[in-house]
């Protein structure tokens, strides 16, 4: 019974599924499934740096940044420098490190809190593009490399390339921080960062580096965010956030002792990926939807979090 | 850690510095900037973001300044936004006479104070995820609203907002230095507010000494929606109407402000007074910088690192005092 009601969310994606369905038949369809999945992969990506960052206790306000710097290097390495694609990848991640490394000095080495300090990499790394594009017009690269355009619009044994990398991200999180040594400490120091540091583990190395992986994950979205339309849109990763944020906490409020982890979030993007798709089929007014996604996602917050909360805990208790 | 007390000393006034600094600065850039008819016209501008961190530092006072798992309120701009755009749809659109558009209004954002309230003492979600939740649905349904359009505003109350003056101050200007009166009664200087204030001090010894903290949290977000509708009204002064996406630079610059106000209170806490002088100084710096003809895209990046620069010395004090 306990289990049942812990993963009585999936009940509530089952349902958006059946009404979606119902409303609009497409809505099954394979190619439909498919293009769920195509368009969860980055937002899964960027997730999954989020639920490294919740682990740890803190929070990071700046994955958008990282993403757009991924894109922006990457781009910029094409166009000006004529860079490989490999090469191109390879600045993307380093762009995305840079935000990660701004973000870890401010916490680890200035004591700043996760909010601050991302809050502030916001401000900053937005200026920093605006500055860059003067002002945020996109820039462009038409005459792509062909290998790097895959990464967005190519295809893995007929799996679209972008949904096989967010799988392998995925794999390599599951594997990091659910099945490594690693992975316990983390979440030791987002439980209680004071006994983790008296039980041995080097809780500021690991903060450091883990804002820094974060930010490079992000930056892997970027650079699909870029392949698919040939181009670098500043700020255009700001969108991403609350959603990265709401996958995680309602992946969250799946785990029995409420933790962020790698498989409630995937189950946490793959909702919001269907309720996107979902209200796109309805063929509804731009604002419309808007609003519509906005409630949906507090209703389903509050089901998520206050389920556990209310029958979950209580359980538990007796 | 074994930091030397003067060292500790002069990290605790680099804020201060820095804004003193930048004033200076600004002050010999454009002598103009600092005659009082210039001061009273970025006071205006400073207006609606000084309401609306009111509202965020009564939340934080009340629920704890640990950003993540103590008292925010991210929804306050949205509440503000709905409100703005009620009014100017109803006034402008419908033809609805003002006080009626006004109840509206406020209907709007008290039930955005309530849901905040309902998701953060009820369901117990963290105020953080709560209130961006409930800002981006209400930012949502203000598209419905507005149809993403531009509304303006000839109300002769709103324009007298704008334009009216009371005593040889500006009308908004008045009206924002007494809510912040109002307001720092309310938190400072009565029964109630101590007993929020112990409730964000320490939530559990609240508790013990027979606090009912929910209640206070649950009117905290309420207030702070209050001041949302109040800051509606300032925001159509501000820009004859409502317009879209105003929402975006309220809600940074009232994080900024109120936490620069905790910067420069003796106990590094969030207060009311802090909050409104934050305002005011962030509103006026953005202006210095525009007229003496600093690139707008870098007030992004003077803003972030101003944060920056003043968390991280209230940060490097706190830990000396350890």
């Amino acid at each position: 019974m306990r289990w049942f009601l812990r993963y009585s969310f999936l009940v509530v994606i089952a349902a958006c599924i059946v009404f979606f369905s119902l409303w609009n038949p497409v809505f099954l369809s394979a190619g439909n499934q498919m293009n769920i999945l195509e368009g969860s992969a980055i937002l899964l990506i960027v997730a999954l740096g989020m639920t490294l960052v919740v682990s740890m206790g803190g929070i990071d306000l700046s994955v958008g940044i990282a993403l757009d710097f991924g894109a922006a290097f990457a781009v910029v390495a094409l166009k000006e420098y004529d860079a490989a694609w490999y090469v191109a990848i390879l600045a993307g991640i380093v762009g995305g490190c840079l935000i990660g490394i701004l973000n870890a000095v401010l916490i680890v080495w200035l004591n700043v809190s996760a909010f601050m300090a991302t809050l502030g990499t916001f401000f900053i790394g937005s200026s920093v593009q605006r500055i860059f594009t003067n002002g945020g017009g996109p820039i462009s690269h038409r005459r792509m490399p062909q290998e790097f355009r895959d990464l967005a619009v190519g295809d893995v044994a007929g799996v679209p390339t972008e949904v096989v990398i967010a799988a392998v991200v995925l794999l390599l999180y599951f594997i990091f921080l659910e099945c490594s040594i690693f992975g316990k400490r983390i979440q030791a120091i987002g439980l209680q960062p004071t006994a983790a540091l008296i039980a041995g583990i080097e809780v500021k190395r690991i903060i450091f580096f883990g804002f820094i992986i974060a930010a490079a994950t992000c930056a892997v979205g970027g650079l699909i965010a870029s392949a698919n339309i040939r181009m670098f849109t500043p700020l255009s990763g700001f969108s991403y956030l609350l959603d990265a944020i709401a996958a995680v906490f309602i992946g969250a409020s799946m785990h029995p002792r409420g933790r962020p982890n790698v498989v409630g979030t995937l189950v946490g993007v793959l909702f919001l990926g269907i309720l996107a798709n979902g209200l796109n089929l309805m063929g509804l007014n731009f604002n419309t939807k808007d609003a519509l996604s906005g409630i949906i996602l507090v209703l389903a917050l509050a089901f998520a979090i206050g389920q556990r909360r209310f029958v979950v805990l209580r359980k538990g208790h007796k | 850690m074994n930091a030397s007390p003067y060292f500790r000393k002069l990290v605790e006034w680099v804020p201060v510095a820095v804004f003193a600094g930048m004033f200076i600065f600004l002050g010999i850039e454009a002598p103009n900037l600092f005659t009082p008819f210039t001061i009273d016209l970025m006071l205006k501008q400073a207006v609606p973001t000084v309401v609306v961190s009111l509202g965020l530092a009564v939340v934080i006072m009340t629920g704890g300044d640990d950003v993540v798992s103590g008292g925010i309120d991210l929804s306050i701009p949205a509440a503000a936004i709905i409100a703005a755009a009620i009014i100017a749809d109803q006034v402008t659109n419908h033809g609805t006479l003002l006080p009626i558009a006004l109840v509206f209004a406020l209907l709007a954002a008290i039930m955005v104070g309530v849901l905040n309230a309902f998701l953060v003492v009820v369901i117990r979600m963290t105020p953080l995820l709560a209130t961006l939740a409930t800002s981006v649905a209400v930012v949502g349904i203000t598209k419905v609203i507005t149809q993403s359009k531009r509304i303006n505003v000839t109300d002769p109350f709103i324009v007298f907002l704008r334009d009216g003056t009371v005593i040889g101050l500006s009308a908004g200007v008045v009206a924002a230095g007494l809510l912040t009166l109002i307001y720092w009664f309310l938190m400072h200087r009565t029964r109630w507010g101590m007993q929020a204030q112990a409730t964000g001090g320490g939530r559990e010894a609240a508790e013990v000494s027979g606090i009912s903290t929910k209640a206070y949290q649950t009117i905290s977000f309420f207030l702070a929606a209050c001041t949302g509708f109040l800051a509606s009204m300032f925001v159509l002064a501000r820009g004859s109407g409502s317009s879209p996406g105003t929402e975006d630079n309220l809600l940074l610059e009232m994080v900024l402000a109120t936490f620069l106000g905790a910067a420069f209170s003796p106990r590094r806490k969030v207060t009311i007074w802090g909050a409104a002088l934050g305002a005011v100084l962030v509103t006026m710096l953005s202006v210095g910088f525009k007229s003496i003809g600093v690139n707008v895209f870098w007030t992004g990046c003077i803003k972030g690192s101003l944060i920056l620069i003043v968390v991280a010395s209230a940060a490097a004090t706190a830990r000396g005092r350890y």
